[in-house]
Protein backbone atom coordinates (compact mmCIF):
# COMPACT_ATOMS: atom_id res chain seq x y z
CA UNK A 1 0.00 0.00 0.00
CA UNK A 2 1.77 3.29 -0.89
CA UNK A 3 1.30 5.18 2.14
CA UNK A 4 -2.10 7.27 2.69
CA UNK A 5 -0.27 10.70 3.75
CA UNK A 6 2.12 10.56 0.28
CA UNK A 7 -1.56 12.11 -1.35
CA UNK A 8 -0.85 15.41 0.48
CA UNK A 9 0.70 17.13 -1.52
CA UNK A 10 1.65 19.75 0.31
CA UNK A 11 5.07 18.68 2.02
CA UNK A 12 4.59 20.76 5.71
CA UNK A 13 1.19 20.13 5.67
CA UNK A 14 1.76 16.50 5.16
CA UNK A 15 4.12 16.79 8.00
CA UNK A 16 1.78 18.30 10.26
CA UNK A 17 -1.23 15.85 9.67
CA UNK A 18 2.11 13.14 10.15
CA UNK A 19 2.87 15.12 13.59
CA UNK A 20 -0.88 14.87 14.86
CA UNK A 21 -1.71 11.27 13.70
CA UNK A 22 1.72 10.41 16.21
CA UNK A 23 0.02 12.29 18.76
CA UNK A 24 -2.57 10.12 18.49
CA UNK A 25 -1.14 6.51 18.57
CA UNK A 26 1.54 7.82 21.40
CA UNK A 27 -1.36 8.38 23.66
CA UNK A 28 -2.73 5.16 22.72
CA UNK A 29 0.67 3.17 23.27
CA UNK A 30 1.85 5.27 26.56
CA UNK A 31 -1.27 5.27 28.02
CA UNK A 32 -1.94 1.45 27.13
CA UNK A 33 1.36 0.47 28.93
CA UNK A 34 0.44 1.93 31.87
CA UNK A 35 -2.84 -0.13 32.31
CA UNK A 36 -0.97 -2.85 31.65
CA UNK A 37 0.93 -2.20 34.59
CA UNK A 38 -2.11 -3.18 36.97
CA UNK A 39 -1.95 -6.63 35.38
CA UNK A 40 -1.96 -9.00 37.88
CA UNK A 41 -2.53 -5.95 40.33
CA UNK A 42 -6.24 -4.76 39.75
CA UNK A 43 -8.41 -4.39 42.47
CA UNK A 44 -10.60 -7.62 41.83
CA UNK A 45 -10.22 -10.15 39.05
CA UNK A 46 -12.88 -8.87 37.10
CA UNK A 47 -11.73 -5.41 36.96
CA UNK A 48 -7.96 -6.60 36.31
CA UNK A 49 -9.21 -8.66 33.03
CA UNK A 50 -11.00 -5.48 32.15
CA UNK A 51 -8.50 -2.95 32.44
CA UNK A 52 -5.76 -5.73 31.06
CA UNK A 53 -8.00 -5.84 28.05
CA UNK A 54 -8.14 -2.40 27.70
CA UNK A 55 -4.60 -1.65 27.81
CA UNK A 56 -4.19 -4.71 24.86
CA UNK A 57 -7.04 -2.55 22.89
CA UNK A 58 -4.68 1.02 23.23
CA UNK A 59 -1.90 -0.38 22.40
CA UNK A 60 -3.46 -2.59 19.35
CA UNK A 61 -5.20 0.82 17.89
CA UNK A 62 -1.15 2.74 18.67
CA UNK A 63 -0.43 -0.25 16.23
CA UNK A 64 -2.95 0.50 13.81
CA UNK A 65 -1.85 4.33 13.33
CA UNK A 66 1.63 3.58 13.52
CA UNK A 67 1.45 1.14 10.42
CA UNK A 68 -0.78 3.87 8.35
CA UNK A 69 1.49 6.39 9.48
CA UNK A 70 4.32 4.29 8.42
CA UNK A 71 3.10 2.87 5.11
CA UNK A 72 4.98 3.61 2.17
CA UNK A 73 8.05 5.33 4.86
CA UNK A 74 9.74 1.80 4.89
CA UNK A 75 9.87 1.24 8.60
CA UNK A 76 7.93 -0.47 10.58
CA UNK A 77 5.13 -0.22 13.21
CA UNK A 78 7.70 -1.12 15.68
CA UNK A 79 10.60 0.94 14.70
CA UNK A 80 7.60 3.65 15.60
CA UNK A 81 6.76 2.32 18.64
CA UNK A 82 10.35 1.49 20.38
CA UNK A 83 13.25 3.18 18.25
CA UNK A 84 13.04 6.28 19.15
CA UNK A 85 14.04 8.80 21.39
CA UNK A 86 12.44 9.49 24.61
CA UNK A 87 11.88 13.58 23.08
CA UNK A 88 10.61 12.27 19.59
CA UNK A 89 7.24 11.08 21.43
CA UNK A 90 4.52 13.14 21.18
CA UNK A 91 2.03 12.30 24.06
CA UNK A 92 0.51 13.96 26.58
CA UNK A 93 2.33 14.19 29.89
CA UNK A 94 -0.81 12.93 31.62
CA UNK A 95 -0.81 9.52 30.15
CA UNK A 96 3.15 9.02 31.12
CA UNK A 97 2.58 9.61 34.74
CA UNK A 98 2.83 6.35 36.86
CA UNK A 99 -0.09 4.32 38.31
CA UNK A 100 -0.24 5.18 41.64
CA UNK A 101 -3.58 4.00 43.48
CA UNK A 102 -6.92 2.64 41.51
CA UNK A 103 -8.43 5.38 41.79
CA UNK A 104 -5.87 7.86 39.78
CA UNK A 105 -5.92 5.27 36.59
CA UNK A 106 -9.59 5.12 37.29
CA UNK A 107 -9.67 9.27 36.87
CA UNK A 108 -6.70 9.46 34.05
CA UNK A 109 -8.61 6.99 32.02
CA UNK A 110 -12.15 9.17 32.10
CA UNK A 111 -10.54 12.31 31.52
CA UNK A 112 -8.27 10.50 28.76
CA UNK A 113 -10.81 8.53 26.91
CA UNK A 114 -13.69 11.23 26.78
CA UNK A 115 -10.80 13.56 24.93
CA UNK A 116 -10.15 10.16 22.73
CA UNK A 117 -13.69 10.07 21.67
CA UNK A 118 -13.43 13.81 20.50
CA UNK A 119 -10.46 13.35 18.88
CA UNK A 120 -11.52 10.09 17.19
CA UNK A 121 -14.54 11.88 16.21
CA UNK A 122 -12.46 14.67 14.77
CA UNK A 123 -10.59 11.82 12.52
CA UNK A 124 -13.56 9.99 11.76
CA UNK A 125 -15.70 13.19 9.94
CA UNK A 126 -12.38 13.95 8.30
CA UNK A 127 -12.33 13.18 4.74
CA UNK A 128 -8.75 12.03 5.63
CA UNK A 129 -9.17 8.11 4.47
CA UNK A 130 -8.03 5.53 5.18
CA UNK A 131 -7.52 7.60 8.38
CA UNK A 132 -10.79 8.37 9.29
CA UNK A 133 -12.80 4.80 8.79
CA UNK A 134 -10.05 3.48 11.08
CA UNK A 135 -10.97 6.66 13.33
CA UNK A 136 -14.73 5.35 13.30
CA UNK A 137 -13.68 1.05 14.04
CA UNK A 138 -11.69 2.61 17.00
CA UNK A 139 -14.99 4.92 18.36
CA UNK A 140 -16.74 1.37 19.04
CA UNK A 141 -14.16 0.15 21.52
CA UNK A 142 -13.75 3.49 22.94
CA UNK A 143 -16.66 3.50 23.85
CA UNK A 144 -16.42 0.57 26.91
CA UNK A 145 -13.82 2.06 27.97
CA UNK A 146 -15.63 5.12 29.16
CA UNK A 147 -18.21 2.75 30.47
CA UNK A 148 -15.38 0.35 32.52
CA UNK A 149 -14.23 4.01 33.88
CA UNK A 150 -17.03 6.23 34.70
CA UNK A 151 -18.55 3.01 36.72
CA UNK A 152 -15.97 2.99 38.63
CA UNK A 153 -15.31 6.54 39.40
CA UNK A 154 -19.25 6.71 40.58
CA UNK A 155 -18.85 4.14 42.61
CA UNK A 156 -15.52 5.37 44.11
CA UNK A 157 -16.75 8.97 45.04
CA UNK A 158 -20.14 7.93 45.84
CA UNK A 159 -19.67 4.94 47.96
CA UNK A 160 -18.59 6.84 51.04
CA UNK A 161 -15.80 6.48 53.58
CA UNK A 162 -12.36 8.52 52.41
CA UNK A 163 -13.77 7.88 48.67
CA UNK A 164 -14.85 10.80 47.46
CA UNK A 165 -11.56 12.32 48.88
CA UNK A 166 -9.43 10.03 47.65
CA UNK A 167 -11.22 10.78 43.96
CA UNK A 168 -10.69 14.58 44.86
CA UNK A 169 -7.16 14.66 45.20
CA UNK A 170 -6.41 12.09 42.21
CA UNK A 171 -8.62 14.51 40.17
CA UNK A 172 -6.51 17.95 41.59
CA UNK A 173 -3.29 15.92 40.91
CA UNK A 174 -4.31 15.10 37.14
CA UNK A 175 -6.08 18.12 36.10
CA UNK A 176 -3.40 20.22 34.76
CA UNK A 177 -2.25 17.39 32.76
CA UNK A 178 -5.61 16.35 31.13
CA UNK A 179 -5.75 20.54 29.66
CA UNK A 180 -2.09 19.48 28.53
CA UNK A 181 -3.88 16.74 26.42
CA UNK A 182 -4.93 20.28 24.52
CA UNK A 183 -1.51 21.57 24.09
CA UNK A 184 -2.17 24.20 21.04
CA UNK A 185 0.95 23.65 18.58
CA UNK A 186 1.26 24.75 15.27
CA UNK A 187 0.57 21.98 13.59
CA UNK A 188 -3.18 22.49 14.42
CA UNK A 189 -3.54 25.75 12.87
CA UNK A 190 -1.58 24.64 9.53
CA UNK A 191 -4.24 21.39 9.48
CA UNK A 192 -7.35 23.53 9.34
CA UNK A 193 -6.11 26.20 7.43
CA UNK A 194 -5.75 23.16 5.38
CA UNK A 195 -8.89 21.65 5.75
CA UNK A 196 -7.11 18.33 7.06
CA UNK A 197 -9.11 18.40 10.16
CA UNK A 198 -11.62 21.25 10.95
CA UNK A 199 -11.73 22.19 14.74
CA UNK A 200 -9.08 23.52 17.17
CA UNK A 201 -7.49 22.45 20.17
CA UNK A 202 -9.89 24.82 22.09
CA UNK A 203 -12.77 23.14 20.52
CA UNK A 204 -11.83 20.24 21.33
CA UNK A 205 -11.42 21.16 25.31
CA UNK A 206 -14.69 22.92 25.26
CA UNK A 207 -16.92 19.85 23.73
CA UNK A 208 -14.26 17.81 26.12
CA UNK A 209 -15.35 19.97 29.36
CA UNK A 210 -19.22 19.74 28.59
CA UNK A 211 -18.72 15.86 28.46
CA UNK A 212 -16.98 15.30 31.97
CA UNK A 213 -18.39 18.03 33.82
CA UNK A 214 -21.77 15.99 34.61
CA UNK A 215 -19.96 13.48 35.33
CA UNK A 216 -17.56 14.75 37.85
CA UNK A 217 -20.52 17.11 39.00
CA UNK A 218 -22.90 14.27 39.60
CA UNK A 219 -20.04 12.63 41.57
CA UNK A 220 -20.07 15.18 43.96
CA UNK A 221 -16.34 15.95 42.70
CA UNK A 222 -15.09 20.15 42.37
CA UNK A 223 -13.54 21.08 38.99
CA UNK A 224 -10.51 22.24 39.63
CA UNK A 225 -9.34 25.94 38.20
CA UNK A 226 -5.23 25.15 38.02
CA UNK A 227 -4.33 26.17 34.89
CA UNK A 228 -2.83 23.49 32.04
CA UNK A 229 0.65 21.98 32.53
CA UNK A 230 1.90 21.80 28.53
CA UNK A 231 5.17 20.41 26.96
CA UNK A 232 4.17 16.46 26.01
CA UNK A 233 3.31 17.25 22.14
CA UNK A 234 6.27 18.94 21.98
CA UNK A 235 8.24 16.19 23.05
CA UNK A 236 9.02 17.59 26.62
CA UNK A 237 8.88 14.70 29.03
CA UNK A 238 9.41 13.78 32.67
CA UNK A 239 11.10 11.46 34.38
CA UNK A 240 8.72 9.08 34.87
CA UNK A 241 8.39 8.77 31.42
CA UNK A 242 12.61 8.18 30.65
CA UNK A 243 11.30 5.00 33.02
CA UNK A 244 8.82 3.73 30.96
CA UNK A 245 10.62 4.30 27.66
CA UNK A 246 13.76 2.25 29.29
CA UNK A 247 11.30 -0.79 30.35
CA UNK A 248 9.22 -0.52 27.37
CA UNK A 249 12.03 -0.57 24.91
CA UNK A 250 14.06 -2.81 26.26
CA UNK A 251 13.55 -5.96 24.36
CA UNK A 252 13.58 -4.03 21.02
CA UNK A 253 17.16 -2.39 22.10
CA UNK A 254 18.48 -6.55 22.55
CA UNK A 255 18.46 -6.69 18.89
CA UNK A 256 17.36 -3.38 16.78
CA UNK A 257 15.37 -5.05 13.68
CA UNK A 258 14.66 -8.22 15.09
CA UNK A 259 11.97 -10.13 13.32
CA UNK A 260 9.64 -11.70 15.90
CA UNK B 1 -29.77 -19.58 51.70
CA UNK B 2 -33.57 -20.46 51.94
CA UNK B 3 -34.30 -23.76 54.06
CA UNK B 4 -35.75 -25.64 51.50
CA UNK B 5 -39.00 -27.68 50.60
CA UNK B 6 -38.46 -30.95 52.11
CA UNK B 7 -40.49 -34.32 50.65
CA UNK B 8 -40.12 -36.86 52.74
CA UNK B 9 -36.52 -36.52 54.31
CA UNK B 10 -35.04 -34.94 51.68
CA UNK B 11 -34.53 -30.95 50.66
CA UNK B 12 -35.19 -31.18 47.18
CA UNK B 13 -35.42 -27.24 46.53
CA UNK B 14 -33.20 -24.25 47.90
CA UNK B 15 -32.06 -21.13 46.94
CA UNK B 16 -28.31 -21.12 45.85
CA UNK B 17 -25.68 -20.62 48.73
CA UNK B 18 -23.81 -17.94 47.23
CA UNK B 19 -22.96 -14.36 48.48
CA UNK B 20 -24.95 -11.53 47.70
CA UNK B 21 -22.12 -10.30 44.97
CA UNK B 22 -22.13 -12.90 43.23
CA UNK B 23 -24.24 -12.22 39.80
CA UNK B 24 -24.21 -15.36 37.22
CA UNK B 25 -23.49 -14.31 33.87
CA UNK B 26 -25.60 -15.33 30.85
CA UNK B 27 -24.55 -14.80 27.04
CA UNK B 28 -26.70 -14.71 23.85
CA UNK B 29 -23.96 -14.94 21.00
CA UNK B 30 -26.91 -14.09 18.26
CA UNK B 31 -29.97 -12.57 18.54
CA UNK B 32 -32.69 -16.24 18.41
CA UNK B 33 -30.03 -17.94 20.82
CA UNK B 34 -31.06 -18.71 24.19
CA UNK B 35 -29.50 -16.71 27.10
CA UNK B 36 -26.45 -19.25 27.86
CA UNK B 37 -24.56 -19.34 31.78
CA UNK B 38 -21.03 -18.95 30.96
CA UNK B 39 -20.00 -18.24 34.61
CA UNK B 40 -19.76 -15.17 37.27
CA UNK B 41 -18.86 -12.31 38.23
CA UNK B 42 -18.44 -10.14 41.82
CA UNK B 43 -19.79 -6.63 41.72
CA UNK B 44 -21.52 -4.48 43.91
CA UNK B 45 -24.28 -3.88 41.59
CA UNK B 46 -26.15 -5.15 38.44
CA UNK B 47 -24.59 -2.54 35.84
CA UNK B 48 -21.29 -3.09 37.52
CA UNK B 49 -21.43 -6.90 37.36
CA UNK B 50 -22.89 -6.24 32.98
CA UNK B 51 -19.89 -3.87 32.54
CA UNK B 52 -17.18 -6.59 34.01
CA UNK B 53 -19.27 -9.42 32.45
CA UNK B 54 -18.52 -7.47 28.81
CA UNK B 55 -15.03 -7.74 29.27
CA UNK B 56 -14.51 -10.86 30.61
CA UNK B 57 -16.94 -13.43 29.09
CA UNK B 58 -17.98 -11.25 25.79
CA UNK B 59 -14.40 -10.85 24.87
CA UNK B 60 -13.69 -13.16 22.09
CA UNK B 61 -16.25 -15.07 21.04
CA UNK B 62 -19.94 -13.55 19.72
CA UNK B 63 -22.29 -11.55 21.67
CA UNK B 64 -25.61 -9.59 20.86
CA UNK B 65 -26.42 -9.44 24.83
CA UNK B 66 -25.57 -10.05 28.24
CA UNK B 67 -27.95 -10.89 31.28
CA UNK B 68 -26.79 -10.88 34.86
CA UNK B 69 -28.87 -12.13 37.65
CA UNK B 70 -28.18 -12.44 41.36
CA UNK B 71 -27.11 -15.85 41.99
CA UNK B 72 -28.30 -16.01 45.33
CA UNK B 73 -31.37 -15.18 43.65
CA UNK B 74 -31.20 -18.37 41.57
CA UNK B 75 -33.41 -21.30 43.09
CA UNK B 76 -32.25 -24.97 42.31
CA UNK B 77 -33.37 -28.55 42.80
CA UNK B 78 -30.41 -30.47 44.89
CA UNK B 79 -28.40 -33.29 43.69
CA UNK B 80 -30.29 -35.07 46.63
CA UNK B 81 -33.23 -35.05 44.22
CA UNK B 82 -31.71 -35.92 41.15
CA UNK B 83 -33.41 -39.27 41.46
CA UNK B 84 -36.84 -37.17 39.95
CA UNK B 85 -35.16 -37.00 36.47
CA UNK B 86 -34.33 -40.52 36.07
CA UNK B 87 -37.08 -42.28 34.05
CA UNK B 88 -38.23 -45.56 35.87
CA UNK B 89 -39.31 -47.26 32.79
CA UNK B 90 -37.79 -46.83 28.89
CA UNK B 91 -39.43 -43.38 27.45
CA UNK B 92 -37.10 -42.79 24.61
CA UNK B 93 -40.23 -42.57 22.74
CA UNK B 94 -40.07 -39.31 24.32
CA UNK B 95 -36.85 -37.68 23.11
CA UNK B 96 -37.08 -35.09 20.64
CA UNK B 97 -33.61 -35.91 19.07
CA UNK B 98 -35.13 -35.56 15.69
CA UNK B 99 -36.22 -32.03 15.64
CA UNK B 100 -33.85 -30.10 13.78
CA UNK B 101 -34.37 -26.59 15.56
CA UNK B 102 -34.35 -28.47 18.81
CA UNK B 103 -30.44 -29.83 18.32
CA UNK B 104 -29.51 -26.07 17.15
CA UNK B 105 -31.00 -25.03 20.43
CA UNK B 106 -29.20 -27.64 22.45
CA UNK B 107 -25.95 -27.82 20.14
CA UNK B 108 -25.73 -23.92 20.34
CA UNK B 109 -25.97 -23.90 24.02
CA UNK B 110 -23.65 -26.86 24.84
CA UNK B 111 -20.66 -25.35 22.46
CA UNK B 112 -20.98 -21.85 24.71
CA UNK B 113 -20.76 -23.65 27.96
CA UNK B 114 -18.12 -25.93 26.88
CA UNK B 115 -16.09 -23.08 25.03
CA UNK B 116 -13.07 -23.78 27.38
CA UNK B 117 -12.75 -27.25 26.45
CA UNK B 118 -13.21 -26.63 22.75
CA UNK B 119 -9.59 -24.89 22.85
Amino acid sequence: MAGALAAIADASTRAGFREWLLRVADDELIIGHRHSEWTGFGPDIESDVALSSIAQEEVGHARAFYAQITAGEGDDEDHLAFARLPGEYRHAVLVERENGGWEWSIVRLVLYERFDAERLGLLAASAQDPFAGLARTLLREERYHTLFAEAWLTRLARGGGDGRARVQAALDAAWPDALGLFEDTDVDARLAAAGILQGSPDALRTAWAAAVRPVLESSGLRIPSTPARTGGRRGQHTPEFDRLHAQMTEVWRSEPGARW
Amino acid sequence: MGGGVTVGAEVWERRLDTPRDVWAVFLQARTRDPHVHVGDVHAPDAEMALVLAKENYARRDPCVTLWVVRAAEIHTTTQDAAEMFEPAIDKSYRFGGSYRRQQQVYRSAWRLSHRDEDQ
